[in-house]
């Protein structure tokens, strides 16, 4: 103990009982029974994003007003965050633990923010040099062939894309309205991987301009054709005229096609698909009504975009279900059934079921069939199995045959954009391991995060960095005594009577200050964010700081571990465990 | 400059004469009037002192702890519960060895609900390392501030000053105020021992093991043995430059008197009229105050009383299984002597009750009557 000073006798002492030494010398931390340390644990947003983006740390940039950075770091996952940020059903909310106290963060507005920011950045995205041999063929450039393709790239291969239509961005390009999604931020983003060195060859349909078996130059194919194929009801009179596929009309639409349509319009159907016909049958200047046979709550649709249909004109009809369609002069008449809920199926909603001799008519002029889509996969040969409607694939996508994956809509029924980005990211590392002879179901496991809907390339990419906790923070382990309530920022609307003008994006990107202050709400659950509580609580200083920053590390010579870091700490970000005995 | 005052406006004459840096106090009756004429003359900008207004007198004392341990000079004053209030703060600002001055206005512990004079609630603060000073008039009440700061700064202990509820309170006399010029000379700025230093921080009252907290009792206890020579040295002073002195004690009367009656605060004033009535009487009879209650000035008042045959101690508290506290000190301060006197314990006037010239002679003709008390506590002027 040579710092210890000691007395011998009282006039040798101080009047009072001052610190004239210091104790250093006194290494409380030789007392401790469990041991405080800094870990970073998984935000529940994190686990749920199936585009596998670093929401918390992203967010954490654009309180910093690192904006820029914010966007590098999306796209270490995600070459779409000006798609994601508009379109993107964000199950990343849902399970935001800020709900649990007020309001989730409007996290996909800040996507937005953050994408909408980069457009102002000086265009240098460099070609990524072809390190490696091998060339790789994806077929289709939807959202999975486009996620593929730029994680490819980035692995130094040589890609090209083919896609059948004239133009590149499949079901994003082809089946969403661009007052939801305008071309030009679809555009910027495809021209984005472009620029990597990704070749994308429009106007080539595999099947009939070319077959598979002509792809033999390439070393590994990914099928991410999507689902474009609209399903029928099976009714009569649905093969009339002047009955349309909901897909049909989108297609027509986004390439400014003409399309046909009398004064009353029927859209049946309950999804996505069925919103974006109504509304755009709206701005067409017709009288949309949506029939459903099912009710509300049970409606497959996105919440938000329901409202604003309403809000627009659309009206819909619940509980309905058409069972033929009569045809007389053009005019249309639905014959359809009143419906009442059952018992659940095995989607979780309730059945609907037709109530006996409840018949009775809807006059229209037109009817749109959006009962959903599905897959067209004749141009595959043999080998490769179907189950569900589906192509059948492992974790990372392959299929049957050897060399050829899938993934996508094609894929997965979950048919979201942001699945099919994270299972195009899946199917890139997959193509990877294959081509090098590795396990890619094995090598894929420890990068997924949460339960595994997420995926994380950061760490393929960066071997030894950025692996993801599979502590997923739970609302329970955050201290809510640091948190005030504020109220979610929300994106301002365009008033109906400019929306029906035309096809203008009907939302508006977040302003720099709103962005900041909708930032400045995330608890950063799991995440250090260096707010210092556990400097200024810890009895013993022991928390170590170098050039006026937190170390992270923590003074076990001192430590006593009595967990007060570990309770302060707001978000969860340091863990305690018992000391080895 | 001669006023007429109370006791209270002696007190507020005595903080403002002393430059005091930080009052921080709490009003109860009857201290009342001094917070009221210190806050007022601060609040009109006369008076440039810091007042901080606190919502206990515990919080009081806690705010004069920090400031004293800054190094700045500081006053408060009470009463009765709000003393009794403070108690776990008043160990702190004497094992703190902060010299801290504080008035208290002796008024009776409740219940029953009691405003009036008795000296029950300063008593009851005596072990806690404070120094206590009692007052017998409003003159003695300013000097005895003055003088109070230069012994607490000097042997770095804090002091109670003590009056009466009432009788000295909100009573006015003439009393002689000094010019502050006149004062300054008399009391310096005060200099800390060991001062804040933002640039060596350093951690006060720390904890202590038992290897060292014993030495620092120890400590305490040998400043309260310097009191003696440094409050005489103090008062010479004082006298040399103001005329005025009061000594740990005070004796009158007859030298050699056989009976020698002792009292504390006001109840001298009263007893200086018996005493001299008595003595034209033909009684051999003398008087001794008591100011100086901490540290006990059992020297002082062994040569005080070496004739006297008899002590007639009146206390105006009582120590309920015991008695009086004067007569219990005295007692024990004389036991180690060959010689000594018999000590007649009288208990009166608790409350605020009125202690008479009859009372008092009552007291002494009770004593010369007797060889020896009849009773360990004698009940003067109760309604038995």
């Amino acid at each position: 103990m040579p710092n210890q000073i000691r007395f011998d006798r009282a006039s040798e002492m101080p009047m009072i009982s001052i610190s004239l030494g210091d104790m250093e010398w006194n290494k409380t931390g030789t007392w401790r029974a469990q041991r405080p340390f800094y870990e970073d644990k998984t935000p529940p947003c994190n686990a749920a994003c199936p585009a596998g983006n670093d929401i918390v740390s992203f967010i954490l940039r654009i309180k910093q007003g690192d904006f820029e950075g914010a966007w590098k770091l999306i796209r270490e996952e995600n070459p779409f965050p000006g798609i994601c940020g508009r379109v993107c059903f964000h199950p990343c909310e849902s399970k935001c633990n800020r709900g649990n106290f007020d309001e989730p963060i409007a996290i996909h507005a800040l996507e937005r923010f953050v994408a909408d920011f980069a457009t102002s950045l000086p265009k240098k995205i460099e070609k990524i040099p072809k390190e490696r041999e091998e060339k790789i063929a994806i077929i289709g450039s939807g959202p999975a062939g486009m996620s593929c393709a730029y994680h490819l790239a980035r692995l130094h291969y040589n890609v090209t894309v083919f896609e059948s239509f004239s133009l590149a961005g499949g079901m994003l390009r082809m089946g969403i309205p661009a007052y939801r999604l305008p071309k030009d931020v679809l555009d910027r983003e495809l021209s984005n991987i472009e620029a990597l060195g990704v070749e994308i060859r429009t106007g080539v349909s595999i099947g009939e301009d070319l077959k598979i078996e002509d792809l033999r130059d390439y070393q590994a194919i990914l099928i991410a054709t999507g689902g474009h194929r609209s399903r029928t009801l099976n009714i009569p009179g649905e093969k009339g005229r002047g009955v349309l596929a909901g897909l049909d009309l989108l297609k027509k639409n986004n390439l400014k096609k003409k399309v046909e349509l009398g004064e009353r319009v029927a859209v049946i159907g309950g999804g996505n698909t069925a919103i974006d016909v109504a509304r755009s049958v709206v701005r067409m200047g017709k009288k949309p009504v949506i029939v459903y046979r099912r009710s509300k709550e049970e409606m497959p649709a996105f919440e938000e975009e329901v409202a604003e249909a309403i809000e627009e004109g659309v009206k819909i009809r619940y509980l309905v279900n058409p069972i033929r369609i009569h045809h007389k002069d053009g005019q249309k008449r639905l014959e359809c059934l009143r419906m009442e809920l059952g018992e659940k199926d095995e989607s979780g909603r309730r059945r609907p079921v037709s109530i006996p001799n409840s018949n009775f008519f809807i006059e229209v002029d037109s009817a749109i069939i959006a009962a959903g889509e599905e897959i067209e996969v004749s141009f595959l040969p043999r080998g490769i199995d179907k189950k569900d409607g589906i192509l059948l694939t492992q974790t990372g996508g392959g299929t049957g045959i050897e060399g050829i994956f899938a993934g996508g809509d094609v894929a997965s029924n979950q048919r979201t954009v942001t699945h099919a980005i994270g299972s195009g990211k899946k199917a890139a590392i997959a193509i990877d391991c294959y081509l090098k002879g590795d396990d890619g179901d094995k090598v894929i496991q420890p990068l997924l995060i949460g339960d595994g809907s997420s995926i994380s390339i950061y760490p393929y990419l960066h071997p030894g960095e950025g692996i993801r906790n599979s502590h997923v923070v739970t609302f329970e382990e955050l201290n809510m005594d640091y948190f005030e309530h504020v109220a979610r920022q929300r994106q301002e609307k365009l008033r109906v009577r400019d929306r029906l003008k035309g096809y203008g994006e009907v939302t508006c990107t977040l302003k720099e200050g709103v962005a900041v202050e909708e930032a400045e709400r995330c608890f950063s659950c799991g995440t250090c964010n260096e707010c210092e509580n556990c400097y200024i609580f810890c009895p013993d200083a022991s928390i170590l700081k170098e050039s006026e920053r937190i170390t992270h590390q923590v003074d076990y010579d001192f430590c006593k571990g009595c967990g007060i870091c570990f309770t302060e700490c707001p978000r969860g970000a340091i863990s305690l465990k018992e000391e080895a005995k | 400059m001669k006023r007429v005052i109370t006791g209270n406006q002696a007190v507020a004459y005595g903080v403002i004469l002393s430059r005091v840096d930080l009052i921080s106090a709490y009003p109860i009756t009857p201290q009342t009037t001094i917070v009221e004429e210190l806050s007022e003359l601060v609040a009109s900008g006369r008076l440039k002192t810091k007042f901080l207004k606190v919502e206990s007198e515990h919080s009081a004392m806690a705010a004069l702890i920090g400031a004293s341990t800054g190094g700045i000079r500081c006053f408060t004053a009470t009463s009765s519960h709000g003393l009794a209030y403070m108690h776990e703060m008043l160990h702190w600002a004497s094992g703190a060895r902060l010299p801290i001055v504080m008035v208290n206005v002796n008024r009776a512990m409740g219940p029953p609900w009691n405003i009036w004079s008795d000296q029950s609630d300063s008593l009851s603060q005596r072990d806690t390392g404070w120094i206590q000073l009692y007052c017998e008039n409003n003159q003695e009440v300013l000097d005895t501030i003055l003088q109070a700061y230069r012994i607490a700064e000097s042997v770095k202990l804090p002091i109670m000053v003590v009056l009466d509820a009432f009788v000295l309170s909100h009573t006015s006399e003439p009393v002689e105020i000094p010019s502050i010029e006149e004062v300054d000379q008399f009391l310096l700025p005060y200099c800390p021992e060991h001062p804040i230093d933002t640039q060596e921080p350093m951690a006060f009252s720390v904890i202590t093991t038992p290897e060292y907290f014993f030495e620092f009792r120890y400590k305490i206890q040998k400043a309260m043995e310097q009191v003696p020579q440094i409050a005489k040295k103090v008062d010479d002073e004082f006298r040399s430059r103001f005329g005025r002195s009061y000594g740990a004690i005070e004796g009158y009367g007859s030298e050699e008197a056989e009976v020698l009656l002792v009292t504390s605060g006001t109840v001298t004033s009263t007893s200086r009229i018996v005493i001299q009535k008595l003595m034209q009487e033909g009684y051999s009879v003398a008087g001794l105050k008591i100011k100086r209650f901490r540290p006990f000035p059992s020297e002082e008042i062994y040569e005080a009383i070496k004739e006297a045959k008899k002590l007639v101690v009146i206390d105006r508290n009582l120590s309920a299984g015991v008695g009086g506290i004067f007569a219990q000190e005295l007692r024990a301060s004389l036991y180690s002597r060959d010689e000594r006197p018999q000590v007649f314990g009288f208990v009166s006037g608790l409350g605020g009750r009125d202690i008479t010239p009859n009372l008092i002679e009552e007291a002494i003709q009770y004593t010369l009557e007797h060889q020896k008390p009849e009773e360990e506590i004698l009940w003067l002027g109760l309604k038995r």
